[in-house]
C-alpha cells in the first residue's frame, strides 16, 4: 500500500486557484520532494494532506484515510510527525520538557534520549529553548517532529533561512530517520535540497505537477544534452569537431551536444596530435535547476540561504 | 492499533484525562517560567495591594458611603486577578502561540483540540485560584479586611467570571492581527477598561462613568466581587445583575470565538521568507 496517494486533488481560495489538477503517489518508505516556486501550491498540498485544510475535488489518502474524515484524524495524527514552515517551539521550557511533553501525546513515542541523540541535542537538554541557536532550534523543531516515531514525517520547506551548515545538519538528521524506514514528504524551493534528500521529486508550478521523477533523471537530465566548455591559445587552428561550437572572445569554445562521446574523442586525439593546451575542459549535464528552470519558466525566488528576500 | 471497542473507549477516555492532566502541568511550567507574565498576573496584584495598603488604605471613601479604602481594594485585586489570568494573559498567550505556529503544530499533533483548550482555561483558573487566594490572605493578616461575608457568593461570581473572561480572552484574541499588538492593544485596552470601571478609585454608583462602564464586563467583575466580599446595608449580597450580564458578554464572546478561530498565524513572520501559505496569511500581510 503507498503511504500517500493523490489523485485529480484541487484547491482554491477566494477564487484563486491555488491547487488547479495534482496527482501522484508515495511509496512506504520513499522520500518525496515537492519541489516549486513561491505560490505554486506546495504548502496547500501538504497541508490538505495532514488534514489541516479541506480540499475542494479529488482523492486523497495518506496511510490508508481519508485526512479530511474527522472520525479518524487523530488516528491518523499519530502515525504522522510535522515540521512546520515556521519555527514552532515554545521559548520557556527545556529542551527535554518540550519533547517530553510532545512524546505524551503519541501512543508509541521514541525515547527523548534518543530523540536528543538524533537531532544532535543531547548537551542542551536542560537549556532554555530560548537560548539555542536558530539552527539549534529548528533541530528542535525537527526532534519534535519525529518524537512519535512516525510512519509518515512531513517537512514543509525545512531548511528555508537556514545558513549552509545548518541545512547540512538538518538533511543528516532527516537521512538519520529516513534510514530507519521512515517516509518522508517534503517541500523545498532549493535544488540541492531535493537532489539531496530525495528519492523521487515532483515539480509544481501554477498548482499543477510538470514534471515528476528521480532527482538524476527528472526532464530527461541523464539523456540529454551535455554543455563542453574549454579555451584554446590563440595560436592553436580550430579543432575539427563532429558538431558546431560556440567559440567567443579570447578562445573560448562552448558545444551543446548529445554526441559528447565523439566530441570528447575528436579533441583531445586532436589537442594530443597538435600538441596544443586545451585550457579549463569540463564537460556538464543539465543541472537539476536548469531542468527546473525549463518547466517552470521561472528562477525559484527566495534563493538566497539568508532567506532574507521576501516578497512584499 | 487493536482496540477493543468497549475497553478501548474506556482506556482511551481515562488516557485523555491524564492526557489533559499533564498538559495542565506543562501550562503551569510554561506560565511561572516566563517571567514577564508572572509578574504582570500575579506580582502586579499582591505588590498594587501591598503599595495601596500601605499608603492610602485607611482612609475612607465617601464613594464607598464611608467605607475603608483597603476594602474596596481587597475585592477589586481579587477582580483583577480573575481577569488579568483569564483575559489580559490568554489574550496574549493564544495571539503569541497562533502566530508564533504553535496553534498549528498542536492542531497536527495527535492532542484533541477540546484537551487543549481545557488545559489553557483550567491553567487560567489555576492562576486566578492563587491570586485569589493571595489577596485575601494579604488583606485578612495585613490589612485586617475580614474574609468575604458571603463565600459561596463569592464563589459563583468567581466561577462565572472566571467562565466569562476566559471566554472573552478567546474572542479578544480572533480579534487581534499579530504578535507585535497583540500584548500592546490587549494590555491598553484591559487597563483603561479597568480605570473607566473603578478598580483603582471607588465609583460613585450614581456617576456618569459609573453608568458608562456598566455596560462593560470589567465593572460588574468588580461590583460582583464586592458586593459578595463586603456587607452592605440595603444591598445583596448576591450580585445576580451583575452575574447576567457578565455571563451575556460571555456567550457572545465565545460565539465570536466559535467563528473566527484560526489555527494558523494570521500573519506571515516577517524573519523568514515567506508566500501565499493558505487563507489568512496571504489576504492579510502586513502592508510596510
Amino acid at each position: 500500500m503507498p503511504a500517500v496517494v493523490v489523485e485529480h486533488l484541487a484547491k482554491s481560495y477566494e477564487g484563486n486557484q491555488a491547487v488547479e489538477d495534482v496527482t501522484f503517489e508515495v511509496a512506504e518508505g520513499e522520500v518525496f520532494a515537492l519541489l516549486g516556486p513561491n505560490g505554486a501550491g506546495k504548502t496547500t498540498v501538504i497541508e490538505i494532506l495532514e488534514g489541516f485544510r479541506r480540499r475542494d475535488r479529488g482523492r486523497v489518502e495518506v496511510l490508508g484515510y481519508d485526512p479530511a474524515n474527522q472520525g479518524t484524524s487523530r488516528e491518523l495524527r499519530e502515525h504522522m510527525g510535522v515540521v512546520l514552515q515556521e519555527l514552532a517551539v515554545e521559548p520557556f521550557l527545556s529542551v527535554r520538557q518540550a519533547l517530553t511533553r510532545n512524546a505524551g501525546y503519541y501512543p508509541n513515542p521514541r525515547p527523548v534520549d534518543e530523540v536528543l541523540e538524533l537531532v544532535g541535542l543531547s548537551e542542551k537538554s536542560d537549556d532554555r529553548v530560548k537560548s539555542l541557536s536558530g539552527g539549534q532550534q529548528r533541530r528542535l523543531d525537527l526532534g519534535l517532529g519525529i518524537v512519535g516515531s512516525p510512519r509518515l514525517l512531513f517537512l514543509d520547506e525545512p531548511t528555508t533561512g537556514f545558513d549552509p551548515s545548518a541545512r547540512r545538519g538538518a538533511w543528516e538528521v532527516v537521512r538519520a530517520l529516513t534510514g530507519g524506514g521512515t517516509t518522508v514528504v517534503l517541500t523545498t524551493h532549493y535544488m540541492d535540497e531535493a537532489e539531496a534528500l530525495a528519492d523521487r521529486v515532483a515539480v509544481i508550478d501554477a498548482g499543477r505537477i510538470v514534471a515528476e521523477g528521480a532527482p538524476g533523471s527528472l526532464g530527461g537530465r541523464d539523456v540529454g544534452e551535455t554543455t563542453i566548455r574549454f579555451r584554446l591559445p590563440g595560436t592553436a587552428g580550430a579543432p575539427p569537431l563532429p558538431v558546431d561550437a560556440r567559440v567567443s572572445g579570447g578562445g573560448a569554445f562552448e558545444i551543446k551536444t548529445d554526441r559528447e562521446v565523439e566530441v570528447l574523442a575528436a579533441l583531445t586525439n586532436w589537442a594530443l596530435r597538435e600538441q596544443v593546451d586545451v585550457v579549463g575542459l569540463t564537460v556538464e549535464r543539465l543541472t537539476l535547476e536548469d531542468v527546473y528552470l525549463r518547466l517552470t519558466g521561472h528562477a525559484p525566488d527566495a534563493g538566497d540561504p539568508s532567506g532574507a528576500a521576501e516578497r512584499q | 492499533m487493536t482496540r477493543g471497542p468497549a475497553t478501548g473507549g474506556h482506556t482511551r477516555a481515562m488516557g485523555d484525562v491524564v492526557l489533559m492532566a499533564r498538559q495542565v502541568y506543562y501550562e503551569q511550567l510554561n506560565f511561572w517560567l516566563n517571567p514577564i507574565g508572572a509578574v504582570f498576573t500575579v506580582g502586579f496584584s499582591v505588590i498594587f495591594l501591598l503599595l495601596v495598603g500601605s499608603s492610602a488604605g485607611h482612609q475612607r471613601s465617601s464613594a464607598l458611603g464611608g467605607g475603608l479604602l483597603i476594602s474596596y481594594y481587597v475585592p477589586g485585586f481579587i477582580a483583577y486577578g480573575v481577569m488579568a489570568a483569564c483575559f489580559n494573559s490568554l489574550t496574549i498567550n493564544l495571539v503569541v502561540r497562533r502566530e508564533m505556529g504553535l496553534l498549528k503544530r498542536v492542531r497536527l499533533s495527535p492532542l484533541p483540540a477540546w484537551a487543549m483548550m481545557a488545559a489553557v482555561s483550567a491553567n487560567a483558573l489555576i492562576i486566578s485560584v492563587v491570586q485569589v487566594v493571595l489577596v485575601l490572605l494579604i488583606g485578612r493578616f495585613g490589612y485586617g479586611v475580614p474574609f468575604p461575608h458571603n463565600l459561596l457568593a463569592l464563589v459563583v461570581v468567581l466561577v462565572v467570571g472566571a467562565a466569562s473572561f476566559t471566554a472573552l480572552g478567546l474572542g479578544t484574541s480572533t480579534l487581534v492581527p499579530n504578535q507585535e499588538a497583540g500584548a500592546p492593544i490587549t494590555s491598553v485596552v484591559f487597563f483603561v477598561l479597568l480605570f473607566l470601571s473603578g478598580l483603582w478609585f471607588p465609583l460613585a454608583a450614581s456617576s456618569g462613568l459609573a453608568k458608562f462602564s456598566s455596560y462593560l464586563p470589567v465593572r460588574h467583575m468588580i461590583v460582583a466581587v464586592y458586593d459578595a466580599s463586603i456587607a452592605q446595608k440595603g444591598v445583596s449580597s448576591w450580585p445576580w445583575h451583575d452575574l447576567v450580564v457578565m455571563a451575556a458578554w460571555g456567550v457572545v464572546a465565545a460565539a465570536v470565538a466559535a467563528r473566527r478561530w484560526s489555527w494558523a498565524p494570521r500573519q506571515a513572520r516577517s524573519g523568514r521568507g515567506r508566500r501565499l501559505s493558505g487563507t489568512g496569511a496571504a489576504g492579510r500581510r502586513r502592508s510596510q
